[in-house]
């Protein structure tokens, strides 16, 4: 095969606008996720940290969504979205996050506010929606995963460990806005100090899916030159800075020390930056395989060595 | 029904971009899109290295990927097997682009001019303009038809026209005496990355 290093090209359609859609979905449903799971698990004395999961759950993901109708090219035709939703990704995922987003805003208006009471009483019935909306908050999570590896050619997406990545770094960031809204509200130091450890093993846990993640990547041919370009090209200050620093690093350090009030909260929005960054990064990492043909390998851009200069720019002069 | 398809000759090709050229012309495509390109590969190390030129276009696959992954229904292929968008059902969301295994989609935000921003259009960017936003519209993806206008007025798509080493071929698959079937049948034709089960219809004959 050829021995030439090729330049691949470069995905350049998804870039920040999917990629704050991609956190907040996460920050969204992994919120919620967690709420329920302390609603179920913990009971009344876990019910302000529950609240605040659930809360989160509505706002997070619908803000996502205005990205996503932003990095349309014909927003005012979103509607045929619906139209299709037998085999696109994206067309089962907006099913999918509108169910999530009903069940989350039916949760939060009976619970906490406007009309709350009505869940409050009957806690049975609390519990369903809250499991049902648990399991659209998990899938608005990882479809995204599945969206993603449903590209043929960018083969750093084309794994099933992307869905793994996500709901982890969805759960740990929606655990971190968790923290930083409940410790605000006056939650209680015991279990603010239970929410850091959990969070701190899912960092460790993160840490460890992203390394074999990328071990993955850098092992397989087709997506090595997408590795390189995260870990020392040009995508590489926002993984080290944002993802490894920001994300995990700093975020697992403050979390073991136990420290709370600003300590606590400047950890965890770092770690929600580093959430940001961390899909930023695998979508810009993303890099289209080279076309094979008679033994030969062919970069998919016109002239690797030789671009052609911007269309529309006066040159200087 | 016909069905469509390609030849392109490796060892006729020897990559001078006038079948991107033409395709630009006939099709008025706007900076930066090349619904037919060509891709420079190298094998060897220098001085054992040989170059070849790969023209690529939309493969007009008969599974296509980009069928299956667009979520309004706007990919649709027409009876003789070519894959369209019907640009009045696509929301520009791109997922085409990153789900085509060869690379032959585009969205195109807005249709922009070659020469620097400020510059009154001429004439001849008033028709681009206006011809591109009354096939392909903007905000759209966009890809390749095998000219379809070209066709319903009796001749070849813009490339094969123009290809001046005679390297394409275009014509009927289902037609067993037609020249590409011929040309497949009898001399190794291939297709790219056969591997993703899309069934490409644009065949490509060995360099040597």
């Amino acid at each position: 095969m050829g021995s030439v290093k090729l330049d691949g090209q470069v995905q350049s359609e998804w870039r920040w606008l999917i990629a704050a859609y991609l956190f907040l979905a996460g920050v969204g449903g992994g919120a919620y996720m967690t709420g329920i799971i302390a609603d179920l698990a913990g009971g009344n004395e876990w019910m302000l940290v529950s609240k605040v999961g659930v809360c989160l759950g509505l706002p997070c993901v619908l803000i996502g969504t205005f990205f996503l109708l932003a990095d349309l090219g014909k927003p005012s035709h979103t509607w045929r979205v619906w139209m299709k939703p037998g085999t696109s990704w994206i067309a089962r995922g907006t099913i999918i996050i509108v169910i999530f987003m009903v069940l989350a805003a039916i949760h939060t208006a009976f619970w906490i506010w406007p009309f709350a009471g009505p869940l409050e009483v009957n806690e049975s019935a609390r519990h369903i929606i809250g499991v049902f909306g648990a399991i659209f908050g998990f899938l608005t999570v990882i479809y995204t995963g599945l969206l993603l590896g449903y590209s043929q050619p960018i083969a750093l997406w084309r794994t099933a460990l992307l869905p793994v990545l996500f709901l982890v770094s969805a759960v740990s960031t929606g655990l971190m806005a968790i923290m930083i809204i409940a410790q605000s509200m006056g939650v209680a130091m015991a279990q603010l100090d239970i929410m850091e450890n959990i969070d701190a093993v899912l960092l460790v846990f993160e840490i460890f899916v992203l390394i074999v993640y990328l071990y993955n990547a850098y092992r397989t041919l087709e997506s090595r030159p997408s590795a390189q370009r995260i870990l020392k090209g040009p995508v590489a200050a926002y993984f080290w800075l944002g993802v490894v620093l920001c994300g995990l690093a700093i975020p697992l350090v403050l979390e073991l020390l136990g420290g709370h009030g600003a300590i606590l909260t400047i950890g965890a929005l770092l770690g929600l930056f580093g959430g940001l960054c961390l899909r930023f990064t695998i979508l810009a990492g993303g890099i289209f395989t080279p076309i094979t043909a008679a033994g030969f390998e062919f970069a998919r851009i016109h002239r690797p060595k030789d671009p052609m200069p911007a269309a529309g720019k006066l040159p200087p002069t | 029904m016909a069905r469509y398809g390609m030849v392109i000759d490796l060892n006729r090709c020897y990559g001078c971009y006038a079948c991107a050229m033409a395709c630009k012309m006939a099709n008025r495509t706007p900076p930066g899109v090349f619904w037919a390109r060509v891709l420079r590969g190298e094998m060897g190390v220098f001085p054992n290295s040989v170059r070849q030129a790969l023209p690529v276009l939309c493969n007009q696959c008969e599974e296509p990927d980009c069928m299956k992954v667009c979520p309004t229904g706007a990919t649709y292929q027409t009876d003789d097997g070519i894959v369209r968008v019907d640009k009045n059902k696509c929301i520009g969301c791109a997922y085409c682009v990153m789900g085509c295994p060869y690379g032959q989609r585009y969205k195109v935000d807005e249709w922009k001019s070659y020469f620097p921003e400020g510059l009154p259009l001429s004439p001849y960017e008033e028709h681009t303009k206006q011809f591109w936003e009354q096939k392909s519209g903007s905000g759209v993806s966009t890809k390749c038809d095998f000219c379809i206008d070209r066709r319903a007025e009796g001749r070849e798509p813009a490339c094969v026209q123009a290809c001046s080493a005679k390297a394409r071929v275009f014509g009927d698959l289902d037609d067993p005496e037609s020249e590409i079937s011929y040309l497949i049948k009898t001399k190794r034709g291939f297709v790219l990355w056969p591997e993703v089960g899309t069934q490409p219809k644009v065949y490509y004959l060995p360099p040597r």
